[in-house]
């Protein structure tokens, strides 16, 4: 069967939510054990697992709560199996006991938090004020997750799919941040098979001890000096995570006066100030993060020493922006517009953000102007 | 021509205050409505994240004309145990009883804990779980008192499945095996029935369970004006037994139709069920679900 059309569009796409779209990259990378609780906006995932599982022989189970979600993936990964949960903001910050354990045994697994409004029960709408959390630990201990931040259904497609050899690759779970925009809005997206890589194999695993040593599998350290050992392994493979797993977009940074950094759903908005601001010949540029665990700090720290100012757009009060200000160092004034509650940044803001922060700006100036008669 | 309203200056007449944002048909708003009338205005309830608190506390707004708190989704009970200690310690216990309130999967699912809890250290709180059997906030996913064979987001029905496969979950046995003074099952058919147990309830000390039945045409897939019709047939036929049970003891129950309402005359007016009707080999299923009735009306002596 041909999968192209003529003109080249591909037969494969398929019209899905972020959700969904999320569900079908894990089953393709091979996620036979999945795990679900009930909330909104990630219900289109739990219900597409729910029809799919079955159909490919993998597990599905609506657990009693997002702790024994959690707990089972804890439990599928240590005995070798691809597992994944998800959920958004409140069921994540109950899963983050089970998350401190996950990284403290070393199991990999994916983790999916399509983040609503916070703090509380907040609202059900796009929000990122889970950074700090996915980031900066969330639970307990010296500890980190991978976190990869989609802005599109295909990116979410694709990072769900790499998500589950990051994670195999370095025993470590992998946290996918979404919102409930990129959690929820439908577009086309294709499923690409991709080749196998060499990941080790799971040696470490519980799968019984018939004929050879058993394998234990534990987070817990008592004896003096052990946890130290431990933590500073940890540490040593963060280190190298953060040597080889560094991923961003970057859009005409070189010529830039003014630099967006935003992921995810806001980053979608700033990509469209950029393009506005191309036909002004206003220089804007952008750095979208696609991990957020680890920072892209060295492409920040470039691109701060020849413009004139950075200016962070998230849907917080300001979360991401403190690492961009650690990735600057002073080199540069670092800006931040938020909203927050279900507030989404329009491209009109962020222009009069930055002509806020560059007054004498003529491009600017012109580029406000127009945009505002639009 | 125009026409000014003006709101009636006398309280409304129902403490939970009509304008929320149920749907038509609602179950659960109904037996909230009836709790609330029968316990007055001397009270304090807690109520879990779901479709209750969500449909009457849309911020800034709340249909709840007594105090009240929303808790966390697992918690309902375990914020009631600390309202009721609260009141204790002030020496103001007098004051108020304190009513716990939470969905199906809010008790007997993520709240269980929770709940276990409270009944298990013997606050003076009266817990009511409006059931509707499954998680219809978040878009009908099963829970545990989604009954055996029902159609659900999470329970699809297909080439591998008929439905949920797991019973429900006996939560009344699950609260009476604690050992507590009285534990009630209720239906919005019998709102009499509803009020008069909330009464006898709030009456004893110590802590008292009580589950109302309450349809949810979005989630059942039944028509709205047939909310009370689809609960007085669970009733009827015996898939949802009503009874009392005082200090570990069946004391009241309610007694199924002479000659027997067989479970299809429930089961045909949803369309959670209608998976059940296109196929002969459905029929089986049906049986089952027949079974369940039966073993109800006989444990609990309803005939």
């Amino acid at each position: 069967m041909k999968d192209r059309l003529p003109g080249g569009i591909s037969i494969m796409k398929q019209l899905l939510t972020g959700n969904e779209a999320a569900a079908e990259a894990a089953i393709q990378a091979g996620c036979r054990y999945y795990y679900g609780y009930p909330i909104t906006p990630q219900n289109e995932l739990i219900n597409y697992m729910s029809t799919r599982m079955p159909e490919v022989g993998g597990a599905f189970i609506q657990a009693e709560s997002e702790i024994a979600a959690i707990s089972m993936v804890h439990g599928s990964a240590a005995a070798g199996g691809r597992a994944m949960t998800s959920s958004s903001s409140p069921g994540i910050s109950l899963k983050q006991e089970g998350i401190s354990y996950l990284a403290g045994s070393e199991l990999p697994c994916v983790i999916v938090n399509i983040q609503r409004g916070g703090p509380g029960l907040g609202d059900i709408s796009a929000s990122q004020a889970d950074y700090f959390q996915a980031v900066k630990g969330g639970g307990h201990g010296d500890y980190h997750t991978i976190v990869l931040a989609p802005c599109s259904v295909q990116e979410m497609a694709d990072l769900v799919y790499d998500a589950f050899d990051l994670a195999d690759k370095y025993r470590n779970p992998v946290i996918i941040l979404g919102d409930a925009q990129v959690g929820q809005l439908m577009e086309p997206v294709e499923f690409h098979k991709k080749p196998k890589k060499n990941l080790p194999a799971k040696s470490w695993a519980l799968t019984g001890a018939e004929g050879r040593k058993k394998n234990v599998i534990k987070s817990f350290y008592p004896v003096k000096g052990q946890l130290e050992e431990f933590n500073a392994h940890l540490q040593r493979k963060y280190r190298t995570i953060e040597e080889h797993e560094v991923r961003y977009e970057a859009i005409n940074i070189h010529k830039a006066d003014v630099i967006l950094v935003a992921y995810g759903t806001s980053a979608r908005i700033c990509k469209e100030v950029v393009k506005k601001s191309q036909q002004y010949k206003f220089k804007v540029g952008m750095v979208r993060p696609v991990t957020l665990w680890p920072f892209p700090k060295e492409i920040i720290r470039k691109v701060s020493e020849r413009v004139e100012c950075i200016l962070t757009v998230e849907m917080s009060a300001g979360q991401m922006v403190e690492d961009v200000k650690l990735a600057v160092e002073g080199r540069c004034p670092v800006h931040f517009y938020g909203r927050t509650g279900g507030g989404v940044p329009t491209s009109l803001e962020i222009i009069r953000k930055i002509v806020e922060i560059v007054p004498d700006n003529r491009a600017a100036n012109t580029l406000l102007q127009l945009a505002a008669v639009k | 021509m125009t026409t000014t309203l003006t709101a009636p200056k006398e309280q409304s007449c129902t403490l939970l205050a009509p304008g929320h944002t149920a749907c038509t048909g609602c179950g659960e708003a109904l037996a909230a409505k009836l709790v609330l009338g029968a316990a007055g205005t001397n009270i304090i309830v807690t109520d879990a994240t779901g479709c209750l608190e969500v449909f009457t506390t849309k911020f800034p707004q709340s249909s709840w004309e007594v105090p009240f708190i929303h808790s966390l989704f697992e918690n309902s009970a375990a914020v009631a145990s600390g309202v009721e200690v609260a009141l204790k310690a002030l020496g103001r216990q007098n004051e108020a009883k304190v009513i716990a309130q939470g969905g199906d999967g809010g008790t007997a699912d993520i709240g269980l804990q929770a709940l276990s809890g409270m009944l298990e250290r013997g606050h003076d709180i009266l817990y009511v779980c409006y059931d509707n059997e499954a998680y219809m906030n978040t878009g009908v996913q099963r829970s545990g008192l989604t009954p055996f064979d029902c159609m659900t987001t999470t329970s699809p029905c297909g080439e591998f499945s008929w439905g949920n496969k797991h019973n429900k979950k006996d939560m009344p046995s699950i609260a009476a095996a604690h050992g507590i003074p009285y534990v009630a099952t209720a239906s919005v058919a019998f709102p009499k029935d509803i009020e008069n147990k909330v009464k006898k309830a709030l009456s004893i000390t110590g802590p008292k369970y009580m589950q109302i039945h309450s349809p949810c045409p979005l989630g059942w897939r039944s028509k709205p004006q047939l909310t009370i019709q689809v609960a007085r047939l669970a009733v009827q036929t015996g898939l949802y037994p009503i009874f009392e049970i005082e200090n570990g003891k069946v004391t009241k129950v309610r007694k199924v139709t002479t000659p027997k309402t067989p479970v299809e005359e429930y089961l045909k007016i949803q369309g959670r069920f209608a998976h059940l009707f296109k196929s002969p080999k459905g029929k089986e299923e049906i049986q089952k679900i027949q079974e369940i009735a039966d073993r109800n009306i006989e444990k609990y002596g309803l005939a």
